[in-house]
């Protein structure tokens, strides 16, 4: 990909989203408010106080899918936003995403006989507990392995280094692929089930972004800490 | 074998000899055609009409790349015969992607008559490998939603490991299920199993 089709910091924040709205999500998880008028991009990330290359590369990858970061443009000061945006983005899945869909679902099996209600009911429930427990490992270890690793220069957690983060790290979308296709293909037909389609949808879309959010975290989180580690020793 | 042109095969041999000599068996069959020969795979795209038959060498196909074989020429939902042509034998998981499995050494008789029940195979099954579950899959499946090991599933079915592993590739492709509490809730919603197994 050419470097001049890609956003750059010289843009008005406006014309970002003029460009590819689904970029307004991001600005809710990191807390950028609307009416920011004229505004270049450089200028509202100065004024958020998070490094303009990081909200950028974030940028490219929701909106060009042949993008790759290039983790050198990142320094290890940068790892902070890279965390802080994690984290953000773990909250508006948990406070905005899943729980839609979680909703949905119940008005989905309110329709169904008792063992379809009981066969969904579970496989959303151990999902979402599966998301919780994912989320959770990377707030509570992962991410203050490397705040630690940043603020002493080693860490104090010795049998932690991110190469184990990286082994275990797994998709967590599996599931939700398995949902749409029991959604899609098996469960029993109905009549009219408008949502149904909403459900699909709205996996469709979160799928799709925890897909970018895993392509953060492997190729430009995992990345960068592992050239901290190197550096350090 | 009511029709009146022939079937159309495209042959991907990478050997001439081998090619030349396929050609020659195929043309004084009156049932059958070559189309087109290639090398390799890679070029298929570019071939406008579809064959009825690929008699491909598996040795072409890399397995690395968990290359499948028949979505690659079934595009669309056609109904193509896929067959082997081998030189040596090949385990059991590779073939069974197959619709049928030439031999080298196979006479010409034999080789018109393997392609003519490839041809009928694919006839009278259209694309039923690809949709349903075949009844050991189906056992499969069972076991894994009651929470077997491969080794457990593998030693009540007499089978190895990998053949366990291949089938669950292959019913997961099928279904589009992968996780083991998906396949779970798809064997209850279609009363493989009964949901008082999980309490």
């Amino acid at each position: 990909m050419i470097n001049n089709t890609l956003y750059s910091a010289r843009m008005k924040m406006a014309d970002l989203i003029s460009a590819d709205n689904e970029l307004l999500s991001i600005l809710h998880r990191i807390g950028i408010k609307l009416g920011f008028g004229e505004a270049t991009v450089a200028e509202i990330c100065e004024r958020y106080r998070m490094s303009t290359e990081l909200f950028l590369m974030i940028c490219n990858i929701y909106s060009f899918r042949d993008y790759t970061p290039n983790v050198d443009m990142l320094r290890k000061e940068d790892l902070p936003d890279i965390t802080g945006y994690l984290r953000a983005s773990h909250v508006y899945y948990k406070t905005v995403c899943f729980p839609h869909i979680h909703n949905k679902i119940h008005m989905m099996v309110a329709e169904l006989d008792s063992i379809n209600r009981r066969l969904i009911d579970k496989f959303y429930d151990d999902y979402d507990a599966e998301v919780t427990n994912h989320f959770m490992f990377e707030e509570n270890i992962v991410f203050p392995y490397i705040e630690s690793l940043l603020k002493n220069g080693k860490s104090l957690q010795l049998d932690f280094s991110i190469s184990k983060f990286e082994e275990n790290h797994s998709y967590i979308g599996e599931k939700l692929n398995d949902l749409k296709n029991i959604i899609i293909k098996y469960l029993p037909e109905d009549y009219s089930s408008p949502i149904r389609f909403e459900i699909l949808k709205d996996i469709y879309d979160v799928e799709s972004d925890l897909q970018k959010h895993s392509l953060i975290e492997n190729k430009i989180l995992i990345s960068l800490v592992e050239k901290l580690e190197t550096s350090n020793e | 074998m009511n029709r009146h042109s022939k079937y159309k095969i495209l042959l991907i041999e990478p050997s001439e000899i081998v090619a030349l000599g396929f050609k020659e068996i195929i043309s004084r069959s009156s049932d059958f055609e070559i189309m087109s020969t290639l090398a390799n795979p890679t070029y298929y795209t570019n071939i406008k009409s579809r064959p009825d038959i690929v008699v491909i060498n598996p040795a072409v196909v890399n397995y690395n790349e968990r290359f499948d074989v028949r979505s690659f020429f079934c595009v669309n939902g056609d109904n193509v015969s896929i067959v082997a042509l081998t030189n040596s034998g090949y385990e059991e998981g590779v073939m069974r992607l197959y619709d049928g499995c030439i031999n080298i050494y196979d006479n010409a008789q034999r080789v018109i008559q393997k392609l003519r029940s490839a041809i009928e195979e694919t006839l009278q099954n259209p694309k039923n490998e690809i949709n349903e579950l075949s009844v050991r899959e189906r056992d499969i499946l069972v076991a894994v939603a009651k929470g077997r090991t491969n080794k457990e599933i593998a030693d009540e079915f007499n089978i190895s490991v990998y053949t366990v592993i291949s089938h669950r590739r292959n019913i997961s492709r099928k279904l589009g299920i992968n996780s083991v509490p998906g396949l779970t809730v798809y064997a209850i919603m279609n009363k493989l199993v009964d949901i008082s197994d999980f309490n």
